[in-house]
């Protein structure tokens, strides 16, 4: 049987765009960046103990019960500046479902410094000094921003590095709340 | 070889190919590198100031913040030199960063290094440096964001070496005329 070449450049084509199409979508299908750290979703998230801008001592247990959405950030990450007033407005608009969002600054700028980049942003949820122990637990924080999902259960939903849309934060958000059982917050 | 066979193997190259440029667009799939350009010897001359060029280069699919950054959260590109006794390091001379916008804040521009960027340094050998070899050291510190993710600051070390000359031997002025001399 003799093949007409034109069909089969056509054929090779149509392989090579569907092929070039699948790596897309699979990527946007697959929480994208989920491949930086190891993959934690399922596991209990660690929990830390942190000092807060206004000094209080803050665990992420005290918020057990709670979806959280733990937020790596610095004042030097320009990404993490556009997601910050995101945050605020969904702050606002999933906090009465049992959202809370926290900010943990992975910063050597004073708290001072901190505090009034935050304020300035409209930040409106509790924004923690970071330390360097607690990135490690989380895989390694290597660039920010980073976003870790956790349901009410304590454990790990979602991950994501990166800049997202906020559309992708909000789905994430959902999912949180979504999972383990609305229970009264432990000490 | 069967036209079947020259297909699929471009076809293979080419999901290489589209596999790769998959992962070079997420951030933390590839580390932010910043070097420095080899720099040959640079031959300075004592008691003079002199100019050094260094080159960096920033990798592909990355920026990091010009000297000059647009807010003063941002952490700017310095480059630090200590030098042996001696041999004074004058002024560091940035280029201006180039304005850019990036699709994590389209409306806001930054002032950024990409690709190959020049750093221009004074040297400046005392008159008493004994004419040798000398390695310069030091580090440049930046900070790398890519189109979605920014990462910590990093120092690269830096190094280069000059080659310290004489000068020419300082002009000399016509010798006073003793009015004393009769020829």
């Amino acid at each position: 049987m003799k093949r007409d070449p034109v069909v089969i450049i056509v054929v090779a084509l149509v392989v090579t765009v569907m092929i070039v199409f699948g790596f897309q979508v699979a990527r946007r299908n697959s929480g994208v960046t989920a491949s930086a750290g190891p993959n934690m979703n399922g596991q209990a998230a660690p929990d830390f103990t942190l000092e807060s801008l206004d000094g209080k001592t803050v665990h992420l247990s005290d918020f057990r019960g709670k979806g959280v959405l733990l937020n790596f950030w610095a004042t030097w990450c320009q990404p993490c500046k556009i997601e910050m007033p995101w945050f605020a407005e969904l702050q606002k608009q999933y906090g009465p479902q049992g959202l809370q969002i926290v900010g943990i600054a992975m910063d050597d700028a004073s708290p001072k410094e901190i505090g009034e980049f935050a304020h300035d942003l409209g930040v409106n949820y509790p924004i923690l000094i970071g330390k360097e122990e607690v990135g490690n637990a989380y895989g390694g924080v290597q660039f920010l921003p980073a976003t870790f999902y956790i349901g009410r259960d304590g454990k790990v939903v979602d991950k994501v590095f990166g800049l997202k849309g906020r559309g992708e934060i909000e789905n994430s958000i959902k999912k949180a709340l979504a999972e383990g059982q609305p229970v009264q917050a432990q000490k | 070889m069967s036209i079947i066979r020259k297909l699929s193997l471009i076809l293979a190259l080419l999901a290489a190919l589209a596999a790769a440029q998959d992962n070079q667009d997420l951030p933390g799939r590839k580390t932010p590198s910043v070097s420095m350009a080899p720099s040959p010897v640079i031959t300075v001359t004592r008691g003079r100031p002199n100019t050094v060029n260094l080159r960096f280069r920033v990798g592909a699919g990355f920026h990091v913040n010009s000297n000059q950054p647009k807010s003063e959260f941002l952490i700017p590109t310095v480059l630090k030199l200590s030098a042996p006794t001696d041999i004074v390091i004058g002024r560091v001379t940035y280029p201006a960063g180039t304005d850019m916008s990036f699709a994590f804040a389209p409306e806001d521009k930054l002032s950024v290094y990409t690709g190959e960027f020049p750093v221009v340094v004074d040297v400046r050998p005392l008159a008493g440096v004994i004419p040798a070899r000398y390695m310069i050291r030091g580090e440049l510190k930046y900070q790398a964001c890519d189109k979605a993710a920014c990462y910590p600051p990093r120092k690269l070390p830096v190094q280069f070496e000059v080659k310290v000359i004489k000068g020419p031997p300082p002009r000399r002025r016509n010798p006073g005329q003793s009015p004393h001399v009769h020829l």
